[in-house]
């Protein structure tokens, strides 16, 4: 065995950094377990098709298919993120690694790259049930446009409302059913606007100035920062 | 250059009382042990140091050439390996060095890290999952982990548990180290983890 | 002691005169419209000690006082016990005008979020066994669900309009009748006192309480 220094690095780290590398630990461990994925994907797939199977897409009425429809995909898309969401921090809760993460990153960056982690699983489960909902129902959408904008800036919405709470059940018991009890009421502002400007682009009215995607906007910029706000009070003993 | 101090401090455990008014200077160089019976509060004194537990009473303060660090700024200044910290599972060995290097902002030389491994003995494991490490070898890679910043403070709770030989070998050659270029605090109740340090608290007096 | 018994009988004449002084208003079923007296000043308190909770959250963050603590907590449970009467109390009064007892009105919407909000900050407080973290999560909580609260007033009459009598029994309106105005305004009053008195009674619990379990939280 070699005797000398073990080593004479001393590092310098930005928030972003921090977070980025947070993010992709959490990405490269999901793909190895599939933890998160498989519990989002399985929950929204098995709606989908009891949803798709027990309605089809003749029973409603085509006057009637624009709101009920964005009820339905909205329904999906929540309870499926609220199913998963919290797994990350559960599973650094469980592990144990996370006083580890506690002591080599800052508060904020975990966070941030928690946030971004959520974000690309909601990514992920948008572009898999989203179309195929359009598919399966036969979803006539008359401005794309709105609509996915409308599904994009709802998707950061149940980013920024749930991840903080992630954080707070993971050091409690209890965790899976308390995760959509708290997360629920916060997002339902988010989901009553989404539906609204889902039906909207559906219809093809009221449109103009697009609203709802403003609102959605608005609530993914004030989660996030009064998140960033509190967070550390919640990470930090 | 760095020195720590520990001023009155008191903990709870719920409502048993570990340590009261306890309070310790270190110097650069210095390495202190700290022993007690079992649930005396030895690793809560280390985990208090390092910012992951609230003291109930009490502060611990880091210097840097008689300047304060503030509170948030601790963690690049302290490394810490423990029981009750765990590293990445599903991640190889050579995984977790690197998101910890990121993570900390320093460069990750995988030479580097190869040759670390070689030294803890870890080099034919260090492309597999840390899940089927073990624990002797997990012991060791935490231990390389604590260090990977060069922290002036290093603070390690029973550093020798599940270790051989040539695995105490590395705990010598880390707080030697550490010894000329930094500080470092150990809980133990081993007579040869106690040994290496200059000073010595008991916890159960 | 004094107050207690004044409060009491303030009550009591707001309780006649809610039945005997004012007159029925025009336009609702037989007696119903004398539910004003109660309901509103249910939802008020309802309200009022959301915003209390909410504002002990934040100062017991800032803090650490565990006063704050239980007063944050004092409000949440009676908010909760005044939104179950102003739901309660409300149904009734649907159900006699408007034919169903529950009609998702936007106000009856947001009373249903609101006891959603409260359900899960209890859930929160039983599922944290750390003392000091239930305290923060709690805060947290509190504040993570007031910061939604201008996106519902905001979303929430989008949906359908408003059953709820706005002009009649609206005491800004001037056509509210001035004997209704004086027993509302009275009625207002007493249970913002009721609410004080329990409020007060209720930390007082809490506190005792604390003093059983350690409360090194002090020193914080």
């Amino acid at each position: 065995m070699k005797g000398g220094r073990w080593t004479t690095q001393t590092g310098s780290s930005t928030y972003l950094s921090e977070a980025i590398a947070i993010w992709l630990r959490d990405l490269r461990i999901e793909f190895r377990t599939r933890y998160a994925v498989n519990a989002i994907l399985m929950f929204a797939v098995t709606t989908l098709v009891a949803v798709s199977f027990s309605i089809g897409s003749f029973r409603i009425e085509a006057s009637e298919k624009p709101f009920l429809y964005a009820v339905l995909l909205w329904i999906i898309l929540v309870f499926s993120a609220l199913s998963g969401l919290s797994r990350s921090f559960v599973k650094e809760e469980e592990a144990g690694t996370m006083d580890a993460l506690r002591l080599s990153a800052r508060p904020q960056a975990v966070f941030l790259g928690k946030l971004f982690f959520n974000l690309t699983l909601l990514g992920a489960l948008e572009l898999i049930i989203v179309p195929s909902f359009i598919l399966l129902m036969k979803y006539e959408i008359e401005y794309p446009g709105f609509f996915a904008a409308m599904i994009i800036s709802g998707g950061f919405g149940l980013g920024a409302g749930t991840t903080i709470v992630a954080a707070m059940i993971a050091q409690a018991s209890a965790r899976g059913a308390l995760f959509s009890a708290l997360s629920f009421p916060l997002l339902l502002p988010l989901m009553i606007t989404a539906i609204k400007g889902c039906e909207r682009a559906a219809i093809g009215m009221g449109t103009a100035g697009w609203a709802e995607v403003k609102i959605a906007v608005a609530y993914v910029m004030i989660m996030m920062v009064v998140s960033l706000f509190l967070f550390p009070l919640v990470w930090e003993e | 250059m760095y020195s720590l101090s520990v001023t009155n401090l008191t903990k709870y455990y719920s409502s048993t009382l570990l340590f009261k008014d306890l309070s310790f200077r270190l110097n650069p160089g210095e390495v202190l042990a700290i022993i007690g019976w079992n649930g005396s509060g030895k690793s809560t004194l280390l985990r208090i140091i390092a910012g992951l537990v609230r003291p109930s009473c009490g502060r611990v303060e880091m210097f840097c050439k008689n300047a304060p660090i503030p509170k948030e700024s601790r963690r690049q200044f302290i490394g810490m390996a423990a029981p009750a910290l765990s590293l990445y599972e599903e991640l190889t060995a050579l995984e977790n060095m690197e998101f910890f290097c990121r993570v900390r902002g320093i460069a990750y030389d995988r030479r580097n890290c190869l040759n670390i491994m070689e030294r803890i003995g870890l080099s034919e494991q260090a492309e597999k999952m840390c899940r089927n490490y073990s624990s002797g070898m997990k012991q060791r890679l935490k231990l390389v982990q604590a260090i990977l910043h060069n922290p002036p403070l290093l603070l390690l709770d029973e550093p020798g548990c599940n270790l051989d030989s040539k695995g105490m070998k590395i705990v010598e050659d880390i707080i030697s180290d550490q010894r000329q270029f930094g500080m470092a605090v150990i809980a133990s109740n081993e007579r040869r983890e106690v040994d290496y340090a200059d000073r010595v608290i008991n916890l159960s007096k | 002691m004094i107050l207690k018994a004044m409060l009491s009988i303030w009550m009591a004449v707001i309780i006649v005169a809610a039945f005997l002084y004012t007159e029925a208003a025009v336009g609702f079923p037989g007696e119903t419209s004398r539910i004003l007296f109660f309901h509103v000043p249910q939802a008020w308190v309802a309200t009022l000690s959301f915003l209390v909770s909410m504002i002990a959250s934040a100062t017991y963050l800032a803090k650490r006082n565990l006063k704050a603590d239980y007063l944050a907590q004092s409000a949440a449970e009676l908010g909760f016990l005044f939104c179950v009467l102003a739901t309660v109390t409300g149904s009734i009064f649907a159900k006699a005008t408007w034919g169903s007892f529950w009609n998702w009105d936007p106000r009856e919407t947001s009373i249903v979020i609101l006891l959603m909000i409260y359900g899960a900050y209890f859930a929160l407080r039983s599922a944290v066994p750390d003392p000091e973290r239930k305290r923060v999560f709690a805060a947290v909580y509190s504040i993570l669900a007031f910061t939604t609260v201008p996106f519902l007033i905001f979303v929430v009459p989008r949906i359908t309009a408003s059953l709820h009598p706005e002009n009649t029994m609206n005491p800004t309106q001037p056509g509210m009748d001035p004997k209704t105005l004086k027993v509302f305004l009275g009625s207002l009053l007493a249970y913002t006192g009721l609410f004080v008195w329990m409020l007060r009674l209720k930390m007082r619990i809490l506190r005792l309480e604390g003093l059983k379990e350690p409360r090194f939280g002090d020193f914080i």
